[in-house]
């Protein structure tokens, strides 16, 4: 048996390896995501002031550190038992609206896009950023930065910070949005919808419009039938800031829902021996391995899952795309994995205009954005959506708000097993016996990976401590072939 | 010459904070058309800060087989296949972020120059650098400082091609 290793992973933020382990003849056995990488970020916070918490937690990475101060910060309003003001829930979600877009749009154009502009198997050093603008033009390239800042520079007005912010306390947040500062945003949230709107155009033109692409996305190799979870609000559309998480079957039918505190009743964590990342799945139907259909345990929680677990969109322009979606892919729950590229956008779309709603409330520069937290601090959990997956942060501390104990389930975490599957399946597909593995077909491997927007440097987070790790290769009748230890 | 300076790491794992430890001893040693700044960015983010200046220097912690902590590495853009935080990110490696940005436009530095410092401990959550790596922290200020002013200073740090004949 032949092993074929993408490592390290191009395009992928923290550290990962696919494995793939080829029989005799050709065909592919078995493919893995190993994630050699750890961080332990629920150990390093134990001892430390609960009220540090939202200011220490983005520190975890900076690729989505507003989710995480953003979570982080609802659950130490939590361990105060203290409600926040309304316009300091409405500033906290404007900022990270601006964050969505800023994320998304990363993803979109320096990390999918190039794969359907280009062409899967287009030569590697042209399947880039730079290839992209090769091909769409350079203007295209210079709104993407020009829209990217724009939502930083919207982040910084609102929460002093883009990278690492230190805004979220508890009670509220540390200031207030400026008169000055508001009728700047209310113009850039403007530019931005119709940035989205311009991402959603290029899609339809470039991908959707292509009958291989399209073919691609709709095909079998890139399809999973699981479980899917989304933060949804009152009326059960997407939310990204807060609600209810609200888990749907394989048919779209409402399995349960919850709330922040009660996570632990619905979800565990299964634990594997070859990997650092756990494999989160369906509490009341136990861990049934990886596998995916009406029975699985398995669950995924990303753009296309979102939209899968809600029954809409709360602003009119994402919803009218939300509809036109599920109509193009054939209805809904949609159990094509590509179609989480097209949701990333539409989503992009409704950050911008749910950020245009909030900056013209009238509210939205009312001063009294902080209420001083009185009581003793317990225990609290905090959830939001994170760019690529719902967020769990729970804090318990002392009477003294010192931290004794804290669990994260993170976005990526979520999709552990079915990235895993995803891979796997994808493998099988592409690689057949007697054909050559070409670096055009691994990156077909990849793209499967690449879809769920996956970012490791903060899934990985058991310890204690160090990490060697062994890797053992075995054939089918479980001879060690090949061991790397580091 | 309009010059940046740029801290990379995080601090709070461990040596992975160098490069911003650096940039804060930096901090105050310049006059104006010198910036010092540390982030945790990368990819097109950094494209962003290097806009508008004419010449930068990164500075950043690396993990090369065989090398001994604290040993400063100093490298040109076109070597930086061999950084994590400078060559696999969320977006785009810095050679990609230096070209995308003369592409779109904006002034990018002609001249680039890398000081990595080889870390013992990247992923251990801690604040502050392990003993030789924070032994090299000050070593590796005075030398962009030298460089930036064009000062005669000890110069410890070593290009890939050194490090080649080093190992012949």
């Amino acid at each position: 048996m032949r092993r074929v290793e993408i490592d390290p992973i191009t395009r992928l933020e923290g550290h990962g390896k696919i494995s793939i382990f080829i029989n005799d003849d050709g065909s592919v056995e078995n493919a893995y995501l190993q994630i050699p990488e750890l961080r332990g970020f629920e150990k390093f916070v134990e001892g430390l002031p609960v009220e540090e918490i939202p200011r220490i937690m983005p520190r975890i990475c900076g690729v989505c550190p507003a989710a995480h101060h953003m979570a982080a910060g609802k659950a130490v309003d939590n361990v105060f038992s203290v409600d926040i003001p309304e316009v300091a829930k409405k500033l906290r979600e404007l900022y990270y609206m601006a964050h969505f877009i800023h994320s998304h749009a990363a993803h979109f154009y320096a990390l999918a896009a190039p794969d359907f502009v280009l062409g899967p198997d287009a030569p590697k050093e042209q399947r880039n950023v730079l290839g992209l603008i090769a091909k769409v033009g350079l203007e295209l390239g210079g709104e993407v930065v020009r829209q990217r800042a724009i939502s930083q520079d919207i982040q910084i007005m609102v929460g002093g910070r883009a990278t690492h912010p230190v805004w979220n306390i508890p009670g509220g947040v540390t200031r207030a949005l400026s008169e000055e500062n508001a009728e700047k945003v209310k113009s850039l949230a403007d530019e931005q919808i119709g940035f989205a709107e311009l991402s959603l155009k290029l899609f339809n033109d470039l991908v959707l419009a292509n009958e291989t692409y399209l073919d691609l996305i709709m095909g079998g190799i890139f399809e999973q039938v699981t479980n899917y979870m989304g933060l949804v609000d009152e009326n059960n559309k997407v939310n990204f800031y807060e609600g209810q998480v609200r888990m749907v079957d394989v048919e779209g039918k409402e399995m349960f829902r919850y709330s922040e505190p009660d996570y632990m009743d619905y979800i565990a964590e299964h634990v594997e021996p070859w990997s650092y990342l756990k494999f989160p799945y369906i509490k009341e139907r136990g861990w049934m391995g990886f596998v995916e259909g009406a029975e699985t345990s398995l669950y995924q929680a990303n753009p296309l899952p979102r939209f899968n677990a809600a029954d809409g969109m709360a602003t009119p322009k994402a919803q009218a795309e939300y509809e036109k979606m599920f109509e193009v892919v054939g209805g809904k729950p949609c159990h094509k994995l590509m179609v989480n590229h097209w949701a990333r956008l539409i989503e992009m779309l409704y950050a911008a205009e749910r950020m245009q709603e909030l900056i013209n409330d009238p509210e939205i520069t009312d001063p009294n954005v902080r209420v001083i937290p009185s009581t003793t601090p317990r225990e609290g959990v905090g959830i939001v959506e994170a760019p690529r997956g719902t967020l769990t942060h729970h804090y318990w501390t002392d009477e003294n708000g010192i931290v004794t104990k804290a669990n994260l389930i993170v976005g990526t975490t979520n999709n552990n097993a079915s990235i895993n599957m995803a891979v796997k399946k994808a493998a099988q597909n592409l690689i057949k016996p007697g054909g050559e593995v070409t670096e055009g077909l691994l990156n077909m491997v990849e793209m499967a990976f690449r879809l769920y927007d996956p970012c490791f440097s903060c899934a990985t987070h058991s310890l204690p401590g160090q990490m060697p790790l062994t890797i053992e290769i075995r054939d089918l009748d479980g001879e060690i072939l090949n061991e790397v230890s580091r | 010459m309009k010059t940046i300076i740029i801290g990379l790491g995080n601090t709070v794992l461990s040596d992975d904070g160098a490069g911003v430890y650096v940039a804060r001893m930096l901090s105050g040693r310049f006059d104006d058309d010198v910036s010092v700044i540390e982030t945790e960015s990368a990819g097109m983010n950094l494209m962003e800060m290097l806009g508008g200046f004419d010449r930068a220097v990164l500075v950043d912690a690396i993990l090369l087989d065989g090398e001994e902590a604290g040993t400063i590495f100093r490298l040109r853009a076109d070597d930086l296949k061999i950084t994590p935080r400078l060559s696999s990110c969320h977006d785009i490696d810095l050679v990609t972020a230096l070209e995308l940005g003369r592409q779109l436009g904006l002034h990018m530095p002609g001249e680039v120059t890398i000081f990595a410092i080889q870390g013992e401990d990247m992923l251990t959550l801690s604040e502050g650098c392990t003993r030789k790596v924070e032994e090299s922290l000050p070593l590796v200020a005075d030398e962009v400082e030298a460089l930036i002013k064009g000062l005669d200073g000890p110069r410890i740090s070593i290009g890939l091609d050194e490090r080649k004949n080093r190992d012949a």
